[in-house]
């Protein structure tokens, strides 16, 4: 039994981890914008498949100390594309909207993930392709348990750049006008700061983790396909939703959250139903996870309750 | 008909924003409520109207309690009011905005305006009809099809009354209807809010500007830091010298104010009391 | 007429006068006569086409009843669409060998989706907009995958085939044509009706909450009560014309449910300008024929959807039809200067 668990508890772990770094994303643009982007599952998606080109391309050096240095080159090019394909995606299709009604960006934000998602369909490949593992297919047993060297990269490594997000949303002074302006937008400008870099750079940042989760995943289950991002996308703004839409921490809490609650919802059901209900209704799972949270905490953990007073005066409702 | 606030308090978290405050608000006269920001007057017009909910204490319409009900309920209980800081629907006609406020008393026939043939058009002319009858009163007839947010802001604030009256409220509340109107538009509107009073209307103005109280009130409740300071006539507040120098300054201070504000600018209010609190901090 | 902010007002009727009127009627009169007359003439191949547009027109009228008038977004209509036409291929059909009469399941149909979508809106309608797009979405999906698992009920990834021809004042609806004569009159009735409430005061409601929400609660209005029947009336449009699209197909299964048919609604009224129901006409005409002319291309139809909607949301967040007539001409019609 204690195996099942651990093993359960670590699988958790590792897709906690990659829906977390997701969540990022999401929870970052809808603090500033208010804008569900649904572009943002899309990011994950292109990451993995440049990563997974620029794998192929250097398949040459892989192994060793150089093969350690290439995948983290790899890591930061990705990183740094598809931060620019965010920052590009914000200039032309939501900027323009910013004054809109709340339903224009969205749509748009809709549309810009369809043409992502075709354009790699028609493009790149149809069918999925084989992602190779670039971390060394070590295991180890921990009480039973399998645990790989991969689960445990994937989780280290997002944590590690959680933390790095972290600091530099509290520390510097870029990060500091990065939560002003999700504070609220009009004091930031009034304040002199121009809105409109913190925003870039949101867009930089955002994508850029929803890649490496892209890559993380892939890695993970050895293939990427055009489709991939939809449903994990969506998995991850329901994280993020459960933590807290708008608070960083309260997005790789809830990643994590929704990772656990999933994995041993899933895992259990089966064995509690005797196979009635099975695991394909895993995703059933993670949707009804939303439900409970918007009808009994719609702030999630840690969340900004909108208080009384602010409903008077402002018209988010 | 008289409208009570029974002890009531308002925290929000640890501040004490109301407290304990016991007020009745008779009909067929203005009563003003004044005071210091802060002291607790749009928070009264909040709690009554629903969009805050009391901490405790009881706020009675003619015995019916209405500090539990929720917004649209109070509405319907005949209880409108402005807002401090407008709100129309930008993207809706004046007359649109004026027409939807019927909607709590003819909601009901929805079904027949939808189904019966004919029916549309002839309750739809009818609600115009009703509705430019009310914008004429206010001399806004001419802008009926421009869309509210097109409107001059004196405009706007006359339209927000217009949509508060016409269902005929029992309890109408105004807060800091002159705030950004210049001299004439506030006499236009002190013309406006006199012709408005009724003998079955409870009438309560919140507001900052001295003259326009003064001028138009019956009653007048001074509140400081959310609790009463003083009632009474405006000849008797005025006259009182401890609400006229704490939070009133003495005339010759405020027509000084004003005389240096009118030379800069035309649409320059002054606050009087905020300015006097300002430069006397051991009031406060 | 679009104010500063892009709003528009609500299409208001545009001919007072008398003569105004009766030249109005007589138009769509007239258009009417011609479709009737010119339609049934045609290739059994483009009566079906135009089928489906009427069926798309009259989901593209329900789902603008809570995206354009109450302002909601919801990105799971499709589900009222399969409640409809899966009640229609249960119940009439060999699955359990029930056949129950078309009539009586218009009704059924009709009545279970807009009791899925009160059912719905009730834990979901107090939510701030964007979350409810969300959650609709997620809705959709899940009466997608209770159609695919539920193999007892639904027959799974298969789906019912053989169900029953619909049957009408005795006769059998067996071809396009037949369902031509039997759409056309549904979709004008679905038309007025929308249009009506528009002009209703309840349409004025919607159109308050759309503006401020909160604002609209303070003059009285019943938010949660007018955002139910938004969402229930929304969702028995769907269900009709799910059941009428079983009838027509004698088949369903799963896949003609995914989320890309709620997208394609989505954007028949996008294209159309949101509220616009002469526009829902033509985003349907356009959404139904042009991939039917494009065949040779169908692989691209979907980013050419995501491009059309990118495009469209960004030179017109209104849509593509603009509305025509403004307050200010109804005004001066009226008498008022």
């Amino acid at each position: 039994m204690t195996g099942f668990l651990v093993q359960q508890l670590v699988n958790a772990l590792t897709i906690g981890a990659i829906y977390a770094l997701i969540a990022l994303g999401y929870t970052m643009v809808y603090g500033v914008l208010r804008l569900i982007n649904f572009a943002h599952s899309e990011m994950f998606m292109v990451g993995g498949h440049v990563a997974f080109f620029l794998l192929a391309a250097t398949a040459s050096l892989a192994g060793g100390a150089l093969g350690v240095l290439v995948v983290f080159a790899i890591f930061v090019v990705t990183f740094i594309a598809v931060g620019l394909l965010g920052v590009g995606i914000e200039a032309t299709a939501y900027r323009p909207l910013r004054r809109s009604s709340r339903l224009a960006p969205m749509l748009s934000a809709l549309g810009v993930a369809i043409i992502l998602q075709n354009v790699v369909m028609l493009f790149v490949s149809r069918r999925p392709l084989p992602f190779p593992a670039f971390v060394p297919a070590v295991s180890f047993d921990v009480f039973g348990a399998i645990v790989t060297l991969n689960q445990i990269f994937i989780v280290v490594f997002a944590v590690a750049l959680m933390l790095g997000l972290a600091w530099f949303v509290n520390a510097t002074t870029l990060g500091i006008r990065i939560r002003a302006v999700s504070e609220n937008m009009q004091t930031a400008r009034l304040l002199g700061i121009n809105v409109n870099r913190p925003i870039s750079l949101i867009f930089f940042i955002g994508p850029g983790l929803g890649a490496i989760a892209g890559i993380l995943y892939s890695g993970y289950y050895g293939i990427v396909v055009f489709s991939m991002g939809f449903i994990v996308g969506l998995k991850a703004f329901i994280a993020a939703i459960l933590g807290g839409i708008g608070s960083i921490p309260g997005a790789m809490l809830g990643g994590f959250a929704l990772g656990l609650l999933e994995t041993f919802g899933a895992g259990l059901l089966p064995k509690l139903t005797h196979g009635f209900i099975g695991s394909e209704y895993r995703d059933i799972f993670a949707f009804s996870v939303l439900v409970v949270v918007l009808i009994f905490r719609p702030a999630g953990f840690l969340g900004e309750t909108v208080t009384e007073e602010g409903m008077v005066y402002k018209r988010d409702f | 008909m008289i409208l009570d606030f029974e002890a009531v308090t308002k925290r929000f978290g640890a501040l004490l924003a109301v407290d304990a405050l016991s007020l009745s608000f008779r009909p067929g006269i203005i009563t003003s409520v004044i005071g210091p920001n802060g002291a607790g007057k749009s928070t009264l017009i909040n709690m009554c109207a629903g969009s805050y909910k009391v901490t405790s204490g009881r706020i009675l319409l003619d015995g019916v309690e209405l500090q539990g009900l929720k917004k649209h309920q109070i509405a319907r209980q005949g209880v409108a009011r402005t807002y401090q800081n407008i709100r129309l629907f930008d993207g809706m006609t004046v007359l649109q905005n004026l027409e939807v406020c019927l909607f709590p008393e003819l909601f009901g026939k929805t079904l027949v305006e939808v189904l019966v043939p004919g029916a549309s058009r002839a309750m739809k002319e009818k609600r115009i009809a009703r509705c430019m009858a009310v914008l004429e009163h206010f001399g806004l007839e001419g802008h009926a099809g421009e869309f509210a947010a097109d409107l001059s802001y004196g405009n706007q604030k006359l339209l927000e009354i217009a949509r508060a009256t016409i269902l005929r409220p029992r309890v109408l509340m105004l807060d800091e209807p002159a705030a950004g109107l210049n001299h004439g538009e506030t006499d236009r509107l002190k013309q406006t809010l006199r012709a408005l009073a009724r003998p079955d209307l409870i009438m309560i103005v919140v507001e900052h500007d001295m003259s326009l109280v003064m001028s138009l009130s019956d009653h007048i409740f001074v509140l400081h830091q959310g609790r009463l300071l003083f009632e009474g006539s405006p000849a008797a507040v005025q006259s009182n010298l401890a609400v006229q120098e704490a939070y009133l300054g003495s005339p010759g201070e405020i027509d000084d104010l004003r005389e240096a504000a009118r030379n800069r600018s035309n649409r320059v209010r002054i606050r009087a009391h905020t300015d006097i609190e300002r430069r006397r901090p051991d009031a406060a | 007429m679009t104010s500063e902010t892009g709003a528009t007002t609500p299409f208001l009727p545009a001919a007072k006068s008398r003569a105004g009127r009766l030249r109005a009627v007589a138009i769509v009169a007239i258009a009417l006569a011609l479709l009737l007359y010119g339609v049934p003439g045609l290739p059994t191949y483009y009566v079906r086409v135009i089928d489906m547009v009427l069926i798309y027109v009259l989901l593209g009228v329900g789902l603008n009843m809570v995206v354009g008038y109450a302002g909601l977004l919801d990105l799971g209509y499709v589900a009222f669409y399969a409640i409809g036409a899966y009640t229609y291929a249960i119940l009439a059909s060999g699955q359990f060998d029930i056949h129950l009469p078309f009539s009586l399941l218009l009704v059924v149909g009709g009545g279970l989706a807009g009791l899925a979508g009160v059912l719905l809106g009730i834990p979901v309608l107090r939510l701030r907009g964007d979350y409810l797009a969300i959650v609709t979405l997620g809705f959709g999906e899940i009466v997608r995958l209770f159609m695919n698992n539920l193999g007892w009920m639904t027959n799974g990834p298969q789906g019912i085939s053989r169900i029953d021809e619909p049957h009408l004042f005795g006769m059998g609806l067996n071809s396009p044509r037949d369902f031509f004569f039997l759409l056309l009159p549904f979709v004008v009735a679905a038309l007025t009706i929308a249009w009506r409430l528009e002009c209703s005061i309840l349409g004025l409601g919607w159109a308050a909450i759309r503006e401020d929400q909160d604002a609209a609660r303070g003059i009285g209005i019943d938010t949660t009560v007018a955002k139910l029947l938004a969402f229930g009336l929304s969702a028995t449009f769907g269900g009709v014309a799910g059941v009428i699209f079983a009838a027509l197909q004698r088949f369903v299964d799963p896949v003609s449910f995914s989320f890309w048919e709620s997208l394609t609604i989505v954007l028949i009224i996008v294209i159309g300008g949101l509220g616009n129901l002469v526009g829902i006409v033509v985003g349907a005409a356009v959404l139904i024929v042009v991939p039917e002319l494009l065949r040779e291309y169908s692989e691209y139809r979907m980013l050419l959807y995501g491009c059309a909607l990118v495009l469209i949301i960004l030179l017109r967040p209104r849509g593509l039809i603009e509305r025509r007539y403004n307050p200010a001409w109804l005004m001066r019609t009226l008498g008022w200067r």
